[in-house]
């Protein structure tokens, strides 16, 4: 049994190579590029031979732990078909047990593994040089092995019974989102430090945190062997435990697929729903994923989004040109664009012109029109501020800011918000209709048109303005002001938004029918 | 109708060009024959309903068992009933739907000493107060109460203005539960008003409305929930595709998401939008807008279906689709109020009709009894003013070159 299903995924493996010109082309750059990565990965451990033993340990926990992060997330993002799903050996007489560890066995077969096991054989090398008897790294190395081949069977297994019928490209973009707004702020942070010759501390006890939990511990083994102290021990134990806990969870879901049976529900008509697909299935949700086509696909709203980026710059024009220090100015972008993305849906409901008796005649939840408007905004607007706001900071310099900034941002983003799901339900102004140019005035935009603007961008201001001053404050007399600028910040920001919603949500259901007779007469 | 199932193919086809003429007749006929003889016009509807029902289907049982509001009408030939197993094998086994599962056990308890009552009673045509109770109770409201004395649709002295025209004068209107109501008037009568107001799009001035005896004014979400709405001149979200369209009208009248997707696939068979559901709305033809338009108001099976112009630029084939829907709705209980501008239609399809000019009601019964002895197009030229002498356009007959 083990050598059929070992030959299989030797065949699978080669099999990869079969196929349409184009599929091929595909895996033999991948692959190649693989290499070219796996390659380069060797050479650079190589290299830390010769360097100190704490930069050695820092950087292979680090990147160890990264690695192991990264066989998580790929099942995630790329939503790879398992070819050897333990469903398919449903039909065959193997007992779970059995079965589940021929797998696991037959997954340490694959490309990314024999790239890591490269890249460990390296560790080896360099640890032995390092004076750590081999046998110590070589444990260090399967562990980390078994735990990252473990994973991606365990993460496959999980993608295949939970996210089957929702896979879709709206998904891997939301994944691809999530990681970017892991990925971009960790790496501007680490480009900002100062290596100067040795290692910042803050990278030594963050690989010291990782060394202790399942994601770099076997990787800190030989490192900690090194230094000779009994936290060794401690990376071993928990090493060994997570292969453990894997192990456990692998055995029970083979288990669970190989004892139970598909619910057949997500079968044929899932496909083509987009993102419909990937919202709950509420009223909530489906206002949600209705409102992001429309954000992304609709050159009225694409219009105002691109707007912002260009409005934020330009206001630093004037400042430079008065003289106020670049570092200072620096800080100025991120909140203009945070307060625009607070206020941009505060007419939301008038660029359904019409469309919106459906919302109304179906007796949609208030709340869930109110909140289902402001996904979009959350969708866009929270990944671009947490990419934008460490950028700001590095450009700025002093990291002890990043708190103030974010409280700062927080409440004029999510204030905003909140007085923009009052406004959009409340005072709707004419915009130009659906199909038409997005620099197309309507022909009737009524008075209420610059009050409503100016209202909902000046409520955003003032209910940022607390944090705002602590953010000042902790700029100019005291640093420690950024900690309660941040909480007190993001407070404000929720709490304006929950009432912004509630209030919205009354409106919304309480104005149907003036709703309707302002979006016939535009 | 090349993607069409056989079902639809096998009744529209045959019997050639009076298209609905087959499927309509029995509930038609009986019913305004019944009419003149009723006392009491509200119900006539309902005991239409039942009374078509005892004749066509030998064994009560079987009205039971296929007692469900979205499917196809007993009255109408065998085919289509094919179709409605499949829906309710579709929707029934698929999902745990509790909407439609609950009420059908009342429907059991009840239908059966009607059945009874009505088979003997139908040749005297006695208006049965109890005979709404066939109508199976599939709304998805706990309180809804069915009672043959509430109509589906009460509409009392509703008034509307628009700064200063007075869209709609105090418009009173009964529409009893199982009727197909018809709602004709010339350009700019207040139809479109009328019916914003019945499907709560629009607040009236004055004066009530209540559907299935909730009413709209005080409970609106419960009203609605009676409701489908089909809207004319109104945009849709349609950069959607028709699938997502759909999808979305369902799940906002709040039904699960498994629900709507094997009712749309169903509602998209029946209105022959199969092959257009990938594309987005915006690229549809007008008559396709309003098929998928009229899909998604039918998608939660409402208890009322509100249609402004339901046949507006629908092509003959598909509006022969859509009448057959339709009847099969009426005839199992569901009520129709509809506006049309094809007099021919209404009188066709019909049971009761009014005639709104000016924001009033001028006529209002059977479609009998407000045409009288003229066709309904004639009486309605009548009510609404008369053809004037077209004057001043004498240079029209003078040609230029």
């Amino acid at each position: 049994m083990a050598a059929h299903i070992l030959r299989l995924r030797a065949t699978l493996l080669v099999g990869a190579l079969r196929g349409d010109p184009s599929h091929v082309v595909r895996t033999v750059v991948v692959f190649v590029l693989l290499a070219l990565a796996t390659g380069a990965g060797c050479w650079g451990l190589l290299t830390l031979r010769s360097a100190p033993t704490e930069v050695a340990f820092v950087v292979t926990v680090l990147a160890g732990s990264a690695l192991t992060a990264g066989f998580v997330a790929a099942p995630l993002i790329a939503g790879a078909v398992d070819p050897l799903d333990p469903r398919r050996f449903v039909l065959f007489d193997v007992r779970p047990a059995s079965l589940a560890s021929l797998l696991a066995l037959a997954g340490l077969m694959s490309v990314p593994i024999l790239g890591l096991v490269a890249l460990g054989v390296c560790l080896v090398i360099v640890w032995t040089a390092h004076e750590v008897p081999w046998v110590a790294s070589a444990v260090g190395v399967v562990l980390g092995v078994v735990t990252c081949g473990l994973l991606a069977r365990v993460c496959m297994a999980l993608v295949a019974m939970f996210l089957r019928g929702r896979r879709s490209r709206e998904l891997t973009g939301l994944f691809i989102l999530a990681i970017l707004v892991v990925v971009v702020p960790v790496g501007l942070f680490l480009a900002s430090l100062q290596w100067g010759g040795r290692v910042p501390s803050q990278l030594a006890q963050a690989a010291d945190i990782l060394a202790d939990t399942p994601l770099g511990a076997a990787w800190a083994l030989p490192a900690r062997v090194a230094a000779g102290d009994a936290s060794a021990w401690l990376s071993l134990v928990v090493a060994v435990a997570s292969v453990a806990l894997l192990g456990a969870a692998w055995a029970w879901i083979v288990q669970r697929v190989l004892t139970s049976t598909e619910r057949p529900e997500s079968g044929r008509e899932r496909s083509g729903l987009g993102w419909f697909a990937v919202a709950p299935g509420n009223a909530g949700g489906a206002v949600a994923a209705r409102s992001l086509v429309y954000w992304l696909r609709d050159p009225r709203y694409l219009m105002n989004l691109l707007i912002v980026p260009i409005a934020a710059l330009l206001a630093m024009v004037p400042l430079l040109i008065a003289g106020v220090p670049f570092a200072y100015v620096v800080l100025v972008p991120v909140p203009i664009v945070a307060l625009f993305f607070g206020w941009l849906p505060h007419n939301d409901l008038a660029y359904d012109s019409t469309a919106v008796w459906l919302h109304i005649a179906s007796g949609t939840r208030g709340v869930a029109d109110r909140l289902g408007r402001i996904v979009p905004m959350l969708l866009i607007g929270l990944p671009v501020l947490a990419v934008c706001i460490p950028l700001a900071i590095s450009l700025h310099g002093r990291w002890a800011l990043l708190p103030a900034m974010v409280g700062v941002c927080a409440s004029l983003f999510l204030g905003g918000l909140g007085l923009s799901s009052i406004s959009s339900a409340v005072a709707p102004y004419a915009v130009s209709r659906p199909g038409e140019s997005p620099f197309q005035q309507p022909e009737r935009v009524g008075s209420s048109a610059p009050i409503t603007q100016a209202v909902v961008l000046l409520g955003a201001i003032v209910v940022a303005a607390p944090s705002l001053w602590w953010a000042w404050l902790a700029m100019s007399h005291d640093i420690s002001y950024a900690a309660l600028g941040m909480w007190g910040g993001i407070a404000i920001g929720l709490a304006v938004l929950l009432v912004g919603v509630a209030v919205g949500s009354l409106a919304f259901e309480r104005r149907g029918g003036r709703l309707m007779e302002f979006a016939e007469s535009g | 109708m090349t993607g069409a199932p056989a079902a639809i193919d096998g009744v529209v086809v045959p019997p050639m060009p009076p298209l609905p003429a087959p499927a309509v007749d029995p509930a038609v006929t009986p019913d305004s024959a019944r009419k003149s003889e009723a006392s009491v016009p509200s119900d006539g509807g309902a005991v239409q309903t039942s009374s078509a029902d005892a004749e066509n289907v030998a064994p009560a049982s079987v009205d039971v068992d296929t007692a469900d509001a979205t499917s196809v009408g007993t009255s109408s030939p065998a085919e289509p009933r094919a179709e409605v197993e499949e829906t309710d094998v579709a929707t029934g086994v698929a999902v745990v739907d509790r909407v439609e599962a609950a009420p059908v056990d009342v429907a059991h308890d009840e239908v059966l000493p009607v059945e009874e009552a009505q088979g003997s009673a139908d040749d005297q045509a006695v208006v049965d107060p109890d005979s709404a109770l066939v109508a199976p109770d599939v709304a998805p409201g706990p309180a809804v109460v069915v009672d043959a004395d509430v109509p589906a649709l009460r509409v009392r002295g509703v008034t509307k203005s628009f700064g200063d025209t007075r869209a709609v004068d105090g418009i009173d209107l009964t529409v009893p539960a199982g009727t197909f109501y018809g709602l004709v008037g010339p350009n700019g009568a207040g139809k479109t008003t009328t019916l914003s107001m019945i499907a709560g799009l629009l607040q009236p001035d004055r004066g009530e409305i209540s559907v299935n005896g909730v009413d709209a004014g005080s409970r609106p979400r419960d009203a609605k929930r009676l409701m489908g709405v089909l809207p004319d001149r109104l945009r849709t979200f349609d950069r959607l595709t028709g699938r997502q369209l759909l999808y979305y009208c369902g799940v906002l009248r709040g039904l699960d998401s498994a629900v709507v997707e094997s009712r749309a696939a169903d509602l998209a068979r029946a209105f022959d939008l199969a092959d257009a559901l990938g594309r987005p709305v915006s690229d549809y033809s007008a008559g396709m807008t309003k098929k998928v338009m009229l899909a998604g108001a039918m998608i939660h099976s409402p208890r009322l279906l509100v249609l402004d112009e339901p046949f507006e630029a629908v092509d003959p084939v598909s509006s022969s689709v859509i009448l057959e829907i339709l009847s099969a709705y009426v005839a199992h209980g569901g009520t129709v109020i509809l506006s049309s501008h094809g007099m021919d239609l209404v009188e066709r399809v019909c049971s009761r009709v009014a005639v709104i000019v000016a924001g009033q009601v001028l006529a209002e019964g059977t479609v009998d009894d407000v045409r009288g002895e003229l066709t309904l197009e004639q009486r309605f030229i009548e009510l609404a003013g008369g053809l004037s002498d077209v004057e001043g356009l004498e240079w029209l007959h003078t040609f230029s070159g």
